[in-house]
């Protein structure tokens, strides 16, 4: 009888999260989160629901959403920030008429990526994770700051290509340079107020970065698009793709290397998880590219969930897990195989869902105008931030979205925009954030 | 190699030595992050900063409405030309073609020694990952030709393609015997990929840091010189007692996935090696050899194992493809 919960309440869960993927802006955490409060609130009412059910259902709904989320990504131009690198190889699928295949490759690399983690981390991770986790705890911040001095270090200009060599070349090919580092500076001051200052209620404090993610990653693309009145050509729906063994494995190698270094280092997002895929592995194939974040995306998400349920460590990774804690504390080899299962059959559902709510996307965006849609998009997204944060979420979306919109307009990298929470969380595992937040007078 | 291979293995150089790693279990990165500062600072050097006040003497930029091959050769070969005369180096820069926000035309640039010519051929337009736009190939492309009037000596490959951001540049200077030697992108692994130029900036930094950090900062700018001389290109290694680029082992191109690949992975096995060595009381137990067998050797054998089940179709493909390329070759020869 568990069991048949167990593949009820996933099977649930997926289906739920799959249909609200779709919808740009919204984030798993930010169900999850209401989530956790829904099941205490009934645990109060005398209603006490068994981990066995809630378990299932939150993975259902990570990998639901993992997988799924890359739909508004490369159809409406409205990614999070796992999602980043998706978009422009995405939307030159979509401006070429094969929208549909770009975003089924990057299933395709998801269920490649939940492949990865029940089979292959599945059965070691409970003898190496320990090991690792052993030698690499004093070192973790350190690990961030080389992230960021990465990350500031290797933005290349896309400027200065012609012309007399000169200061005038210099100075246009330090544009978009220039826009980078500001980019990334802005964001991690933006990222002490909101930690220091949180404007959001401490009922929905969980949500707090939530505004600010939408406003740094996903308002720009639908303002770009809605200024720039992109039509989209007559969108083709393949019956297979263009992908082989081979790719899927290169894609998996790129994307579990990245998506796995990003689930275990904290506050490490998908998004450099996302770089790491790319830049860590040298791929050029843009096939094994866009599969690879799919991959990337995927095992960070659900990589950092399944960790909680790593019965020989204790690890917290992502929002999940730290919103589950308030809950249950997972423990022993049981919880951790249900979990797996879990991840096997949400992965199974979700990938069948893509199919149908790509079909269903490629539509709307044909059927309307796509400048249209990309605004009915940010009225979504600025409608879940009022619903979820309340007004001063859209404070801080439209700051942050100000901040967002360097990168868009000056050709920088958008991952700069992660200053958000890689600059101050960095500054306070290296014991000096505090001081930095006294010298800013936010305390 | 690709910046971030540059840049870990930076960080690895710097986890050999004990001080940074207790400074980083203290709280302390500062010598991680010079190893990889440092380590990719040498292309951060020539990229965004050297390249842009390079002086040339002729810039070819050719039109994006009327692409014009042969105006492109005789250039090129006048510039090999004037170098016989000046007797001194002749700096060609050739600019990208750019089509549009993500596009790009390309065109093919072949020197042929043994025939004393240059011969230029344009290709598809391509995106900024450098992919065709499919049916953008032209049908019988055009090939400029134009000979030059000595002997040329590569030290590079004799084929360029021109086709993103910014192009190449071609210096050409005579030599003792009358012959042009053709040097690919000058401006780039000269000063800046010198090994005492890395001397230079330990000590720049000794006085900022102290004596530890100076023995960091040339270990992190020296693996990245020596990994580059694994390439074709070579680098400058003594600047400034060596003038030139010392030949390279031609044992990789800069992009290619898999020395890539296996760079990052050795130096995240030796970083992580190094910071259990220095673990004042680890809990767990093991050597190099166990780490290097588990953690590399069973996984990327079993890696290599299933990549070349898997891509067995496709290298029977690639063959086909191969002699697509070179009765491609044929025609711009």
């Amino acid at each position: 009888m568990m069991a048949l919960y167990v593949v009820l309440a996933t099977i649930v869960g997926t289906v739920l999260s799959s249909a609200l993927s779709i919808l740009p802006g919204l984030h798993a955490y930010n169900v999850l989160g209401l989530l956790v409060l829904l099941i205490i609130s009934l645990g109060e009412a005398g209603l006490n629901l068994p981990p066995e059910v809630y378990l299932p259902f939150m993975m259902g709904m990570i990998v639901g959403w993992s997988m799924l989320n890359t739909i508004p990504a490369i159809l409406l131009g409205a990614p999070d920030e796992s999602a980043l690198f998706t978009v422009l190889p995405g939307q030159k699928y979509l401006m070429s008429g094969r929208g549909y295949e770009g975003t089924m490759m990057t299933a395709v690399g998801g269920l490649g990526g939940l492949f990865f983690l029940v089979f292959i981390m599945g059965p070691f991770a409970p003898t190496v994770i320990p090991v690792v986790q052993d030698v690499l705890r004093p070192h973790m911040h350190w690990v961030l700051w080389v992230i960021i001095t990465y990350i500031l270090m290797s933005e290349w200009p896309k400027g200065g290509t012609t012309g007399i060599s000169g200061w005038p070349k210099f100075f246009d090919a330090w544009k978009s340079l220039g826009a980078g580092l500001l980019t990334f500076f802005l964001s991690g001051l933006l990222g002490f107020i909101i930690l220091y200052r949180p404007m959001v209620d401490v009922e929905v404090a969980f949500q707090n970065i939530m505004p600010a993610f939408v406003g740094l990653f996903a308002i720009p693309w639908c303002l770009l698009n809605v200024v720039s009145g992109a039509s989209v050509p007559k969108q083709f729906v393949s019956k297979s793709l263009e992908v082989n063994g081979d790719v899927i494995l290169r894609s998996v190698g790129a994307g579990g290397l990245g998506g796995g270094f990003a689930a275990f280092f904290p506050v490490v997002t998908g998004g450099v998880g996302g770089l790491l895929a790319g830049h860590a592995t040298a791929q050029r194939d843009e096939r094994v590219f866009i599969m690879s974040q799919g991959v990337s995306k995927v095992v960070y998400y659900v990589g950092a969930f399944l960790i909680l349920f790593v019965p020989t460590v204790s690890v917290k990774r992502g929002g999940a897990a730290w919103m589950i804690q308030a809950l249950h504390m997972p423990q022993g080899y049981g919880e951790y195989y249900m979990i797996l299962a879990s991840v096997a059959i949400a992965g199974c559902v979700a990938f069948l869902m893509m199919s149908p709510l790509t079909r269903a996307t490629v539509w709307l965006i044909q059927k309307y105008n796509y400048r249209y849609v990309s605004f009915i998009a940010f009225l979504i997204i600025v409608a879940l931030v009022y619903v979820v944060v309340g007004w001063e979420g859209l404070v801080i979306a439209a700051v942050a979205t100000g901040i967002g919109l360097i990168p868009v307009l000056y050709g920088s990298r958008r991952l700069n925009c992660l200053g958000v929470l890689l600059l101050p969380i960095a500054c306070n595992m290296s014991g000096v954030g505090q001081h930095i937040a006294s010298f800013l007078r936010l305390i | 190699m690709k910046g971030f291979s540059h840049f870990i293995t930076g960080v690895a150089a710097a986890s050999f030595f004990p001080w940074s790693v207790q400074a980083a279990a203290e709280g302390n990165p500062l010598y991680f992050i010079l190893g990889g500062a440092f380590g990719i600072l040498p292309d951060t050097m020539d990229f965004k900063f050297y390249r842009f006040f390079y002086k040339h003497d002729i810039y070819i930029i050719p039109d994006p409405h009327k692409p014009d091959p042969q105006a492109i050769a005789e250039e090129l070969a006048r510039a090999v030309g004037m170098a016989q005369e000046r007797d001194k180096e002749v700096r060609v820069k050739l600019n990208t073609i750019r089509m549009g926000a993500d596009y790009w035309q390309q065109y093919i640039v072949k020197f042929d020694a043994e025939r004393q010519e240059v011969s230029v051929r344009f290709g598809p337009v391509v995106n900024t990952g450098q992919v065709p736009v499919p049916n953008s190939e032209p049908d019988n492309a055009p090939v400029g030709v134009a000979k030059f009037p000595c002997n040329l000596v590569q030290t590079y490959e004799s084929v360029t393609t021109v086709d993103i951001f910014d192009g190449p540049t071609f210096a050409f200077k005579r030599d003792g015997e009358g012959r042009s030697i053709l040097h690919f992108l000058p401006w780039h692994r000269t000063w800046s990929h010198s090994l005492l130029t890395g001397a230079f900036f330990g000590l720049l930094c000794w006085p900022i840091w102290g004596w530890k950090a100076a023995l960091v900062v040339p270990a992190g700018f020296s693996v990245h010189v020596l990994e580059d001389q694994l390439g074709y290109m070579g680098s400058n290694l003594f600047w400034p007692i060596t003038k030139g680029r010392f030949q390279g082992l031609k044992r990789m191109h800069a992009t290619d996935t898999l020395p890539n690949f296996i760079a990052v992975w050795t130096c995240i096995m030796l970083i992580f090696w190094n910071l259990y060595r220095f673990q004042p009381a680890p809990v767990y137990h093991f050597n190099f050899l166990q780490l290097i067998l588990y953690g590399t050797v069973i996984p990327m054998g079993a890696f290599g194992l299933l990549h070349r089940f898997l891509s067995r179709n496709k290298e029977e493909e690639d063959r086909v493809i191969d002699v697509e390329r070179e009765e491609a070759d044929l025609l711009t020869g």
